[in-house]
């Protein structure tokens, strides 16, 4: 887990980066805070073409058939800076509402792949749901999948190929967690409370034994 | 010296060696020996070999008329039978009007014959000798052939001397004689002599021969064809086809063989085809019914974000002399070298 703006690594729960102090609040004040609505696949930048969207659309239909929990959107459009794109997708999946997203899907469950064709750059940003199964190294697979394509200005190619990768990633994670479901339950565990902390250095990191009952005797 | 030692000896025992002579038996010495028990016989000793004991045979030597009437062994073939042999076109593709054969073997010789001929356009006649018997002369074999064989269907025509199979000739109907070298005639001819001397039995020796040509026949079909198709050779023709021979390429050949075992296994092949796309089929279909769940776990939100604050990685494009590679490790921007 990383922060949008600093990139360096941030605890589970953080209300905000410990680091740089980043927070949603501070991509509101950059990017708006009232909500968004637009369509999942959102060419702003008019980068695909009608049979590249059309492809774009089928990958993303065939993501949501497979794995009925998820979502993909597409976003297109020039941010400015580079740094940006990350705060970018961590505030549009945030502040966003996909009008043709099903209900059932909320934004935890989606993954958000953003390109940004001035700065020539593209990320990939997730929800919550996703969060103990999808890590950077995954999410940079797909986008080095795409990477050829978007070289030679093929963004529909790029972004299929990146869509199909994702899928296969996913469906290698869903089983991995049907197998072993407890790694993935140790990921998202609420952090020790500094008061537990405490406790376990004091006793020397050993498992306190339950107190015995004492039973009253009648006198 | 050691020479002049050497050469003294040798003359010495030359000389001592021809005075010497064979021990003789003296009065009494050879009588009292045998009496004894002595193993010498007295054949070693005595000057003349003793001659072998006559067992006279209780077996009747053979007449004079039956010597002449083993159609093997004797030199003419009987007036009687020549007729039968090329007189007019033969029944059968087995001609032995003398019997040389026995039923059985007239049989199963038979046999092959026909199967070959269900099995190629071309028939092979064996007319059936004796090994020593001669053609007369005024049957010119060509002619017979030639005269015989006009019509009807390509034949081989071969004149086998039973026991004797180097004498063996080999005659082509007219479709054929122009068609088939006279190399590869005599090439096929040898070939099954060949075959026929590695057999001891003079019916083996037919069978092997019989074989061998069959084999070569089947050559011939195939070079006069074209390597296509062997219905190409004419069943009735007075001018024979002047294709040049032509050994049959190795595409040809296993064009050919591939639609043999296609008409043979087809059935077999489609099944197992059919069979094998069924299952790709289905294991596709399977696949594309397969549904990928995640269990929701519960996590504490993050920077304030109420859906998402998972960030991924984040790729340039811009040059292409930055691989993805070079991207992998995404660190704070202020941490990058300049």
């Amino acid at each position: 887990m990383k922060c949008p703006r600093c990139v360096q690594r941030i605890h589970r729960a953080a209300q905000s980066c410990p680091h740089c102090g980043f927070a949603l609040a501070d991509a509101d004040a950059h990017f708006g805070e009232d909500e968004v609505r637009l369509r999942s696949l959102t060419d702003a930048a008019g980068l695909l073409r009608r049979g590249g969207r059309r492809k774009v659309e089928a990958a993303m239909e065939e993501i949501g058939r497979r794995f009925p929990q998820i979502f993909v959107a597409v976003y297109t459009g020039p941010l400015g800076e580079v740094a940006n794109i990350r705060q970018f997708g961590f505030w549009m999946l945030n502040r966003a509402a996909f009008e043709d997203v099903p209900v059932g899907k909320p934004n935890e469950a989606g993954v958000l792949f953003t390109i940004d064709p001035e700065s020539k750059a593209a990320g990939v940003t997730f929800g919550y749901l996703l969060d103990p199964y999808l890590d950077e190294s995954d999410t940079f697979e797909c986008l080095s999948r795409a990477h050829s394509h978007w070289l030679d200005g093929r963004y529909a190619d790029g972004l299929v190929k990146a869509v199909r990768h994702l899928g296969i990633i996913l469906a290698k994670r869903s089983r991995q967690a049907r197998r072993d479901p407890e790694k993935f339950e140790r990921k998202v565990l609420p952090p020790p409370q500094m008061g537990d902390l405490v406790r376990r250095i004091r006793s020397g990191h050993r498992v306190p034994e339950e107190q015995p009952e004492v039973e009253e005797v009648e006198k | 010296m050691k020479a002049l030692t050497f050469l003294s000896l040798a003359i010495f025992s030359t000389v001592h060696a021809a005075n010497l002579q064979m021990p003789i038996w003296k009065d009494g010495e050879r009588k009292s020996f045998e009496e004894a028990g002595g193993i010498l016989r007295s054949f070693i000793l005595s000057d003349e070999p003793e001659p072998e004991p006559e067992t006279p045979l209780d077996v009747e030597k053979p007449k004079a008329d039956e010597v002449t009437s083993d159609p093997l062994r004797s030199s003419e073939i009987p007036e009687k039978f020549l007729a039968a042999y090329f007189a007019e076109k033969p029944a059968e593709f087995l001609v032995d009007p003398q019997g040389l054969l026995s039923p059985k073997d007239y049989k199963d010789r038979l046999g092959f014959l026909k199967y070959h001929a269900g099995d190629s356009s071309i028939d092979f006649y064996v007319y059936v000798f004796g090994g020593e018997q001669e053609i007369p002369g005024e049957v010119r074999a060509e002619e017979t052939v030639e005269r015989l064989f006009t019509t009807g269907r390509p034949a081989v025509v071969v004149f086998y001397f039973l026991g004797a199979p180097q004498r063996s000739a080999i005659h082509l109907s007219p479709s054929l004689t122009e068609a088939v070298s006279a190399a590869d005639q005599r090439r096929a001819l040898q070939s099954s002599v060949m075959s026929a001397f590695e057999k001891l039995n003079t019916t083996d020796q037919l069978d092997a021969f019989s074989v061998q040509m069959s084999i070569r026949i089947y050559w011939m079909e195939r070079m006069l064809g074209g390597g296509v198709s062997p219905d190409g050779i004419p069943i009735v023709s007075h001018r024979p086809a002047a294709k040049k021979v032509a050994a049959p390429s190795v595409l040809e050949v296993w064009k050919e063989e591939t639609v043999i075992w296609m008409e043979e296994w087809w059935g077999g092949a489609a099944l197992l085809l059919g069979s094998g796309l069924l299952a790709l089929s289905f294991v596709a279909w399977m696949r594309s019914r397969v549904r990928f769940r995640f269990p929701d776990l519960e996590v504490e939100p993050r920077l304030g974000g109420a859906h998402a604050a998972g960030v991924g990685a984040v790729i340039s494009f811009a040059n292409a002399a930055l691989p993805p590679a070079s991207q992998k490790d995404q660190v704070p921007d202020y941490l990058r070298r300049a």
